[in-house]
């Protein structure tokens, strides 16, 4: 049976490096008795997987996991099952069984959303912010460099930002972020706000950043769907 | 001595201690931005938080090493949950923050914090370090001083914790004597809560530190270093040790009474981030009574008992169901000499091997390698089998009492070519006690011998691997009256092996020279060496025991600066009728024992093991209400 399960990764589960996550599910499933599916060959690994990794210390508030268990089991107590063995921080929302064929996650997710709270070095008005992001957005091409293995890069960050928004709240900026995803890329969040605040000179607090996933998508045609509708096309 | 009724003034209040709250916030800041955050958090699985408001002693588990080393040491798991398994206490883990942790916490004047509960350590009852290494020592003032906790005992007031250590380098703790207000020898499951008692007893009726000290030195093992005073020689040797009246003349370790009841823990705490051991583990035995002359715990942990059978699976079964691992070490100084080891593999696997739970075993001793038990177990199937035949010649295996011959290494590592192995890994020592060119030649001829043996039998990509280390000898050792070799001799054997196994079927690894000889200095150092520790630390060094961060220059400097000659510890070869610096300290193995056992060696002479064969006298059986145990 295989199952698609959506879960926060809040708190100090955050700092969960993907990589360590599927360890994590691994071991709440055999503490709570549900045997796994494994990988055929010299080093059998349990079939669990994620969609895109979430940076270490954003917090994620709907995630999502597909894991494979050898026999066909009540949905809703197997997920009881595995939540007790869940450490606070990754709290199960929804599962769904999936449909012999169905897709796995990388191949389907495609954008992602989040909510940036970052404090303001000084305090502005609305309609500078506005005029901001607004100016941002209106770019055609906004280049990055950026320092990797090979050596310095740049890349063009702005096709991948499918939303922006902003609104003050007290000496804090919330943003509202919108991305698109894919094997070819995309953009941190951390990127987008130090672009905004050298080209459009808005002052961000870039060293004491909240970033909170809310989302990752199916987008189709400009609208967003969950990875569970999708299925419910199928 | 000095008057430590009265609190000291100024150091303790210099820094105003955050609350856990702040720390917590504070840090939150800053941890995505360091290496492996989750070192760092204390909320991983079976993970204790116990109140702060209803214990009445709080312990801080210190180990000094990053998470992942310190999480992977047992004895730090059994310790963590013994403690935490009394109601009236409480004990929380801190290891030594990485070097950009400790940036970022320096910068920001944050205090070391206990991982559970984010407490400043200054707000603990107790500090205890594990001393599982000499190289960790700059590690163990590098955490004290993070704390800001006054790095010397008579710095410290009736508010600061007590300091306390234990772990194998205890049996030697004389580099740390100034900065450690007691220390623990031996086995800790009993001698540990009774300490705790007399802490929580303290806190309740207040003695003076002095009356204090002389009721904790009562407690079997217990090493209160300021009651016992040294004098030197002109030459700089030792004169005497002196115990001040009232505790004893000569400290003993402790051992627990019944190792196969002793407490273990079952609900160990599982990591987020993957750790150095990463599995269960289950302790099938303690001690070892091989008897190789160079070997520490070999000495400082008999007699041999081993758990039974039943213990053992009861515990595996609730070690699968709490932590959900699916490997399980079993755990020892030499596991294929436990007698139970067939059944118990075999019951593992019947009981767990459905859920996917492999078993996995340290490196196993030639002589009693079992190629089927071999083939059974998990991460030889990964990494390859390894053994460690310590010297290339017969000569210098007798010379060490390590037993095994050429023919059994031959024939293990035949049967494991014919099985299918392809990775063979031996381990050697160089600059073992009369060593000679002949010995370092045996390493060569024995991977070669190795080497066409697989090649003889068929196997294709063979490697083997070769690792030599550099013996550095230990107190209560049979060797502890030995030099260490001089370092450009010990460096030319390396360069020499390292030209003669230059063939793509040999991988040649090798200790570094520096951070070896420095470990020999303070395993056989005494007290003067406390300032140079200080010093050493003071100029940056820590993390000692990791190649890229050890500085060679800052220790050069410190001997240089302070007038002490590292000769004198590493590579001067002491009398039988010198004072050693540890003789006030026992590990239950006499000294009569270790100089036949050092006569022996010279003459090339095996020792038996007396497990199997007649009482060799070492001395640990008698007067201690403690024998060999074997359950097979």
């Amino acid at each position: 049976m295989r199952l698609r399960i959506a879960y926060t990764k809040v708190e100090d589960a955050r700092y969960i490096a993907h990589l360590d996550l599927t360890r994590v599910f691994e071991r709440a499933m055999r503490r709570a008795g549900i045997n796994m599916t494994y990988t055929e060959g010299f080093n059998p690994r349990p079939k669990i997987s994620f969609g895109f990794a979430l940076a270490v210390g954003t917090e994620g508030e709907r995630e999502y996991v597909d894991i494979d268990i050898q026999r066909d089991l009540d949905l809703g107590e197997v997920l009881a099952r595995i939540q007790e063995q869940l450490p606070p921080g990754i709290r199960l929302l929804q599962g769904r069984v999936l449909t012999q064929g169905a897709k796995p996650l990388m191949a389907v997710l495609n954008a992602a959303s989040y909510r940036i709270r970052v404090l303001m070095a000084l305090p502005i008005v609305p309609e500078r912010l506005q005029e901001g992001i607004e100016n941002w957005l209106a770019r055609g091409h906004v280049t990055l460099s950026r320092f990797t293995k090979k050596g310095p890069t740049e890349k063009d960050i702005r096709p991948w930002v499918k939303r922006l928004q902003g609104e003050i709240q007290g000496d804090e900026i919330v943003f509202e972020l919108e991305v698109e995803m894919g094997n070819a890329g995309s953009v941190r969040p951390e990127e987008v706000l130090a672009s905004l605040r050298e080209l459009e000179n808005l002052p961000l607090e870039l060293d004491a950043l909240h970033i909170k996933r809310t989302g990752v998508h199916v987008s189709y045609q400009g609208k967003n769907s969950s990875p569970f509708e999708q299925l419910a096309e199928l | 001595m000095k008057d430590h009724n009265v609190v000291q003034g100024g150091l303790v209040d210099t820094m105003s201690i955050l609350t856990a709250a702040e720390i917590r916030r504070q840090v939150e800041r800053f941890l995505p931005k360091v290496l492996k955050p989750s070192r760092y958090l204390g909320s991983e699985w079976n993970a204790i938080q116990k109140d702060w408001a209803t214990t009445e002693v709080r312990m801080a588990f210190a180990f000094p090493d990053v998470y992942e080393v310190g999480m992977s040491h047992l004895g730090t798991r059994i310790l963590y949950h013994l403690v935490n398994s009394y109601p009236e206490f409480l004990c929380e883990r801190v290891f030594t923050p990485w070097v950009d942790m400790e940036e970022e916490m320096r910068e920001r004047h944050i205090p070391l914090y206990a991982l559970e509960s984010f407490q400043p350590l200054p707000g603990f009852d107790v500090v205890g370090f594990t001393l599982q290494y000499e190289m960790s020592f700059t590690n163990i003032l590098n955490m004290l001083d993070l704390a800001g906790i006054p790095l010397h005992t008579e710095d410290r007031g009736v508010d600061d914790p007590w300091i306390i250590a234990g772990g194998p380098c205890a049996f030697n703790p004389e580099p740390l004597v100034g900065f450690i207000d007691f220390f623990l020898l031996g086995e800790s499951e009993e001698q540990l809560p009774e300490v705790l008692h007399l802490i929580a007893e303290q806190k309740k009726n207040p003695l003076p530190r002095h009356d204090f000290l002389v009721r904790v030195a009562q407690v079997q093992g217990v090493y209160v270093p300021d009651f016992y005073h040294v004098t030197y020689k002109s030459d700089g040797r030792i004169e005497k040790i002196e115990a001040e009246a009232g505790v004893p003349a000569v400290v003993g370790k402790a051992i627990v009474k019944d190792f196969d009841q002793a407490f273990f823990p079952t609900n160990p705490v599982v990591p987020y981030l993957e750790i150095v051991h990463d599995r269960m583990m289950l302790e099938v035995m303690r001690g070892c009574s091989r008897g190789c002359r160079f070997c520490q715990a070999g000495m400082i942990y008999r007699p041999v008992r081993e758990r039974s059978l039943a213990t053992l699976l009861k515990q595996t079964e609730e070690l699968v169901r709490s932590t959900g691992y699916d490997e399980i070490a079993l755990t020892s100084l030499s596991s294929g000499d436990y007698t139970c080891i067939q059944p118990v593999i075999q019951k593992i696997l019947e009981n767990h091997g459905a859920e996917g739970v492999g078993i996995s075993l340290p490196s196993l001793r030639v002589d009693s390698f079992d190629v089927g038990l071999a083939e059974t177990v998990q991460n030889a199937r990964k990494s390859g089998l390894t053994f460690a035949p310590e010297a290339g010649s017969q000569r210098l295996r007798d010379v060490i009492n390590k037993g095994v011959t050429e023919e059994n290494l031959l024939n293990a590592v035949e049967a494991a070519f014919k099985k299918g192995w392809s990775t063979i890994k031996l381990y050697f020592m160089v600059g073992l006690p009369t060593e000679t060119q002949e010995d370092i030649d045996g390493i060569i001829d024995l991977a070669k011998k190795v080497v066409n043996l697989g090649t003889k039998l068929g196997r294709r990509n063979i490697t083997v691997t070769i690792s030599t280390s550099i013996f550095v000898p230990k107190a209560h050792t049979p060797f502890q009256w030995e030099p260490q070799e001089a370092k450009a001799s010990v460096e030319l054997k390396q360069r020499y092996l390292r030209e003669k196994l230059r063939d793509r079927r040999f991988k040649y690894n090798y200790h570094d020279v520096k951070t070896s000889y420095l470990e020999a200095v303070f395993a056989k150092g005494d007290r003067r060496l406390a300032p140079l520790l200080e010093w050493a630390f003071q100029h940056g060094a820590r993390f000692d025991g990791w190649s890229e961060q050890f500085r060679e220059e800052v220790w050069i400097e410190a001997f240089t600066e302070l007038g002490i000659d590292p000769h004198f510890y590493a590579n001067r070869a002491l009398d039988y009728d010198d004072i050693l610096p540890w003789e006030h300290l026992e590990s239950g193995v006499t000294k009569r024992f270790l100089v036949e056992e050092h006569h022996r060696a010279l003459q090339e002479a095996k020792t038996i093991d007396c497990r199997y064969d007649v009482c060799t006298g070492c001395g640990i059986c008698p007067d201690r209400g403690v024998q060999i145990e074997l359950k097979g």
